[in-house]
């Protein structure tokens, strides 16, 4: 009995370890995410439910992310704008100053949702979400989950305009 | 037979370009410190002729000291100053950690500083991939 109770306890810890350090995959649900914006405001991710939602891991200090935001507000613009209440993004900063994650925000005119705990790669959310390398991001459908991973420029806008059509 | 010649020709070019490529970089093979390393002098407390320097986002390295971005001219005229005090034998690595060195924009003014200053010892932290990955998941020693 003692020898049966040990292996489900070894299997439990090992599959628990295993999920630890797994990518994350499409059909699973978007880990939750509480951060600060800007001006100190809390935001949860849960309280996007109902919408497309891309999730845009990013930083000042990496430069492919950095050039990336002008392709996300040609996006912001078209979908959001046009359906507010359908698609949203979030932009989530692992930076670690916060003049230059605000400093960004205001040179790319970056008018959707910004969070950040300003902790650089120590953030928890570099762990909930599996990064490894950042630029990274996630497309959560209405019912929060995952429908997509890591897709840019055009693949990333033609999954968008496919979804919302 | 064409095939092969082309086949030649395409790898000759690859290899002159790949040569051309290390020998821009300001640094060699043996002036790159592993983070193993690194690591094991830190935890055992043999760091006391070594300086560590961060160059990029954050001093997440136990002991480290944080210089900014070596991008940013006003972070390398800092750099340049605090250097000014050490003796030019002593040991000195920097690290950024962003990103792998071809696509960091702060390795090389950082490097270049040292070298132009005349430092014998300067190292580079070979952080493969960046900070995260050949750092923290290995729970290698941070400022808390």
């Amino acid at each position: 009995m003692r020898r049966i109770v040990c292996f489900f306890l070894t299997t439990l810890f090992a599959s628990h370890l295993f999920a630890q350090n797994t990518p994350l995959e499409i059909g699973q649900p978007a880990p939750e995410i509480s951060l600060p914006q800007p001006d100190g405001t809390p935001f949860s991710l849960s309280s996007l439910q109902g919408k497309l939602v891309l999730i845009d891991f990013w930083a000042t200090w990496c430069a492919p992310c950095v050039e990336e935001q002008p392709e996300l507000k040609v996006l912001y613009d078209k979908y959001q704008k046009a359906n507010p209440g359908k698609f949203e993004i979030v932009g989530v900063s692992l930076d670690k100053s916060k003049e230059n994650w605000v400093k960004a925000i205001d040179r790319f005119k970056i008018d959707w949702i910004q969070v950040s705990d300003l902790m650089f790669w120590k953030s928890p959310v570099a762990k909930d979400y599996r990064i490894e390398e950042l630029p990274f991001n996630i497309l959560m459908d209405e019912q929060g989950t995952i429908i997509a991973i890591n897709l840019h420029g055009k693949k990333l806008s033609d999954f968008i305009s496919n979804y919302v059509r | 037979m064409r095939y092969f010649i082309l086949l030649f020709a395409a790898m000759l070019m690859l290899c002159s370009e790949m040569r051309a490529q290390q020998q821009q970089e300001p640094w060699n093979s043996n002036q790159l410190m592993e983070p193993e390393n690194l690591a094991n002098r830190i935890n055992k407390n043999q760091t006391a002729n070594l300086l560590i320097l961060t160059i990029g986002p954050d001093a997440l390295i136990k002991g480290s000291v944080d210089m900014g971005p070596a991008q940013e001219a006003e972070n390398i005229d800092k750099m340049k100053g605090y250097l000014k005090k050490v003796p030019k034998d002593k040991e000195v690595v920097i690290y950024c950690g962003c990103c792998p060195f071809d696509r960091c924009p702060n390795v090389r003014p950082a490097f270049n500083l040292l070298k132009e200053m005349g430092f014998k010892n300067a190292k580079l932290l070979n952080l493969r991939k960046n900070i995260k990955v050949d750092w923290l998941d290995k729970d290698y020693p941070i400022n808390e």
